[in-house]
């Protein structure tokens, strides 16, 4: 029998150095990734989350307003009495409103868990979970993690790999100035992925991280992500431009001097549709980079043996929804092509179904049978029916994805309330990588 | 009537965080154009393999080109790259000779993978399409194109296309292009932007945000914000207070059809609290913004198809 993917996507984020987690849009890759973060720096690893996603979804889902550029540590203290100092647990735990109960049992130093309120019973709160939030005692003396979040720039990304290769100061600054780098570099599809390539490459080799986790854009988006570097490579080409741009400039003046024919209908297309001036510019850019591009060759093989190697893995998060499981299905297929490390499935938002009986609700008590009027009963019975259908159609488009990849998953169920900041995150790492719920044990065996 | 407003327009644009329902609410803006006697295109961008929106109006997958489902409602997938081997068709009229361009390596490594070039043919086909006139009155082919953008972060890059092109290509046909989809997507009298979200924090953020920049930074006009996905009330406050009072005291008991009462207390309590983060983000989205809201149901169907298009349908020709 295969691992369960809770044990394998939690060796993982024990032992890798990159965890790129990528999936379709809408399906909580955002927060997979944070909450992957929060779980491995609570078991002790120094953990960078980055974003790459041009729209600011990872601050939200940390509970910022704005994420940084460059690396910022995050306060774990609030999370977890095990990380940070004595004072700081305290004041976790005024914060938590559990001061008494936890002081009261301060004796036990074994692992426990408590429920911080029953969801449900009071009114909901959208800013943040009142769902339970487990507290795990760390040993005295355990080693402590850290979380640390960044957003890309590409445009500062990309300055500084040019910065790093360029020749000469002229050289620097002639790609710099360069018009079509400053529009190219800044703002258009598809540099995002490159530049993002880059940083995985640059934050992989720092030191202060054990583990870096990617959060990529959505799945199509994520495909032009694996594909990045090798694009841009065959884009930036000099032997391209030798064969092309290079004899049409180096005379200072224009000449078609192109060898075949194709290259002749191409390069009048190119005159015809997009100006002299333009050429000019990328021509000049294109001069500019070739001194770089051995440099840039090499730091996109480097991104590709990185992306294949063992050190590297790509957790697939999914939705149980009809489109975001074809999705996911694709990019599996893409991942396996591409020969690129595979570690684990995760379900988001998964319907407890409400026929099957849920896992550690309290028992009934033995009350009176109530009654309830017609109307309730029917408005009752129409909610049941509703979520009970859409749990079995979520069922089924789990099946094919577990069936069609072969893959064990890994299904967190809906949460009963938005997750945005540590405390949501740190609940999500628990239900997927916590401890084992009876019934997902003997689903397995099953 | 807001359906008025926007049919009023030439260019629909809809765009949203991945995953809130786009292409669903774009098939039925199309549908809703389409009952006013409106000759509706809707155009998604995407790979074939997982475009929806013809899915949802009950046709298979379909390849690069128009295809009219019913008399003047059509559908478009376009996909990037496919659309600018057929600008080198169309230019390079000689099949061999664009065959030949379209193999040569300079295409696939230069063309192929210039950044935004193909995000700007793709909206050049939309800009021609707007223009595309047809029959001796020379009317408009289509009175509405409706675009399902791609997803927020990618899909403000997307918009912002033409602006970086018009600015990085100063002189000749590429360059006048992206000026002239610019003004198309600029013209608040022909182009409306809709912003799509879902009732959850980050959707909103992103709706939000999304809507500031694509204003500032592209200068479009939005017209509307659709809330996909809502929880309406299925219970009077009457009876929420009893659920919520059964909840707590456990109550047992079997209701007909023999489910437990427990189970279905359970149920809808899970849906009252959502039906509570509905209100919330329709209460903030309204606030944020002075815009027409317009909210579509959750739907607990698997298969989302022509009946449930439909319905959505009928909600916006309301709103």
């Amino acid at each position: 029998m295969k691992a369960s993917a809770r044990s394998v996507l939690a060796r993982a984020l024990a032992e890798r150095r990159v965890v790129i987690v990528c999936g379709a849009g809408g399906v909580g890759k955002t927060t997979t990734a944070a909450a992957l973060a929060v779980h491995a720096a609570v078991q002790g690893r120094r953990v960078l989350v980055c974003t790459i996603d041009p729209s600011r979804r990872l601050a939200t889902s940390l509970g910022l307003q704005k994420l940084p550029e460059k690396p910022r540590r995050l306060d774990l203290s609030q999370l977890d009495g095990g990380l940070g100092a004595q004072p700081q647990r305290a004041q976790a735990e005024r914060f938590l409103g559990r001061e008494r109960a936890i002081h009261s049992r301060a004796s036990d130093s074994m692992d426990e868990k408590r429920e911080a309120g029953a969801p449900g019973r009071s009114g909901v709160s959208p800013q943040g979970p009142s769902a339970g939030i487990h507290f795990r005692r760390e040993p005295p003396n355990a080693p402590s993690g850290e979380a640390w979040a960044m957003t890309l720039d590409t445009k500062r990304t990309f300055d500084a790999l040019v910065e790093r290769h360029a020749g000469s100061e002229a050289a620097r600054r002639r790609i710099l100035d360069n018009r079509f780098y400053q529009k190219v570099s800044a703002a258009l599809a598809g540099s995002h992925e490159f530049m993002a390539m880059e940083k995985l490459l640059e934050l992989s080799a720092d030191e202060r991280f054990d583990l870096v986790v990617l959060d990529t854009p959505p799945t199509r988006h994520a495909l032009d992500f694996l594909e990045a570097p090798d694009r841009m490579m065959g884009f930036l080409d000099a032997s391209v431009l030798r064969w092309f741009l290079k004899p049409y400039f180096a005379a200072g003046r224009l000449t078609l001097k192109v060898a075949t024919r194709a290259g002749r209908v191409a390069l009048g297309l190119v005159d015809r549709y997009l100006g002299l001036r333009f050429l000019q510019d990328l021509s000049e850019f294109f001069l500019a980079f070739e001194s770089m591009y051995a440099g840039f060759k090499e730091r996109a093989a480097a991104v590709h043996v990185l992306l294949r190697g063992q050190s590297a893995g790509f957790v697939l998060v999914a939705s149980p929804a009809r489109v975001a499981v074809d999705e996911a299905l694709y990019f599996y297929e893409r991942l396996r092509e591409a020969g690129m490390p595979f570690v684990a499935t995760v379900v988001n938002r998964v319907h407890p179904d409400p026929a099957e009986p849920a896992a550690g609700r309290p028992r009934q008590r033995k009350a009176a049978v109530a009654h309830v009027d017609t109307d309730l009963a029917r408005a009752l019975l129409q909610a049941y029916d509703d979520l009970h259908r859409l749990a079995r159609a979520e069922r089924r488009v789990i099946t094919r994805l577990e069936v069609d990849t072969g893959e064990p998953l890994l299904l967190v169920p809906e949460l009963e309330s938005d997750v945005h900041d540590l405390r949501g995150l740190a609940h999500v790492a628990e239900l997927m990588l916590g401890e084992e719920t009876e019934p997902a044990k003997k689903r397995r065996a099953r | 009537m807001l359906i008025d407003d926007l049919l009023a327009r030439r260019l629909v644009v809809l765009s949203g965080k991945g995953g809130v329902g786009k292409s669903l609410v774009g098939a039925a803006l199309a549908v809703a154009a389409h009952r006013r006697g409106k000759r509706v295109l809707l155009v998604e961008v995407d790979t074939p393999a997982v475009a929806e929106a013809g899915r949802f109006l009950g046709a298979g997958p379909g390849g690069g080109a128009e295809r009219e489902l019913r008399p003047g409602l059509s559908t478009l997938n376009l996909h990037p790259g496919a659309v600018m081997e057929e600008y080198v068709r169309h230019t390079v009229r000689a099949e061999f000779l664009a065959r030949r361009v379209l193999d040569s390596p300079l295409y696939h490594r230069f063309f192929a993978a210039a950044p935004g070039l193909k995000e700007l043919m793709t909206l050049g086909k939309v800009m021609t399409l707007e223009e595309g006139r047809s029959g001796w009155s020379r009317n408009p082919r289509y009175d509405l194109i409706v675009l399902d953008a791609p997803a927020t972060g990618h899909g403000l890059a997307f918009l912002k296309v033409p602006l970086a092109a018009a600015e990085t290509v100063p002189v000749g046909p590429v360059g006048s292009n992206a000026r002239r989809i610019l003004d198309l997507l600029r013209d608040a009298e022909r182009t409306a932007l809709v912003v799509v979200a879902v009732p959850e924090e980050m959707a909103v953020v992103e709706a939000l945000e999304f809507h500031r920049m694509a204003v500032e930074q592209v200068g479009m006009t939005a017209c509307a914000l659709v809330l996909n996905a809502c929880h309406e009330r299925r219970f009077t406050k009457a009876q929420e207070s009893e659920v919520l009072r059964l909840t707590a005291e456990e109550a047992t008991g079997t209701l007909p059809g023999g489910v437990s009462l427990s189970a279905a207390l359970d149920a809808a309590r899970r849906l009252l609290r959502r039906e509570r983060m509905t209100r919330f983000y329709q209460g903030r989205l309204r606030r944020a913004l002075a815009l027409p809201l317009v909210s579509l149901p959750f739907l607990f169907q698997e298969q989302i198809g022509p009946a449930q298009v439909e319905q959505m349908a009928d909600r916006l020709e309301a709103a």
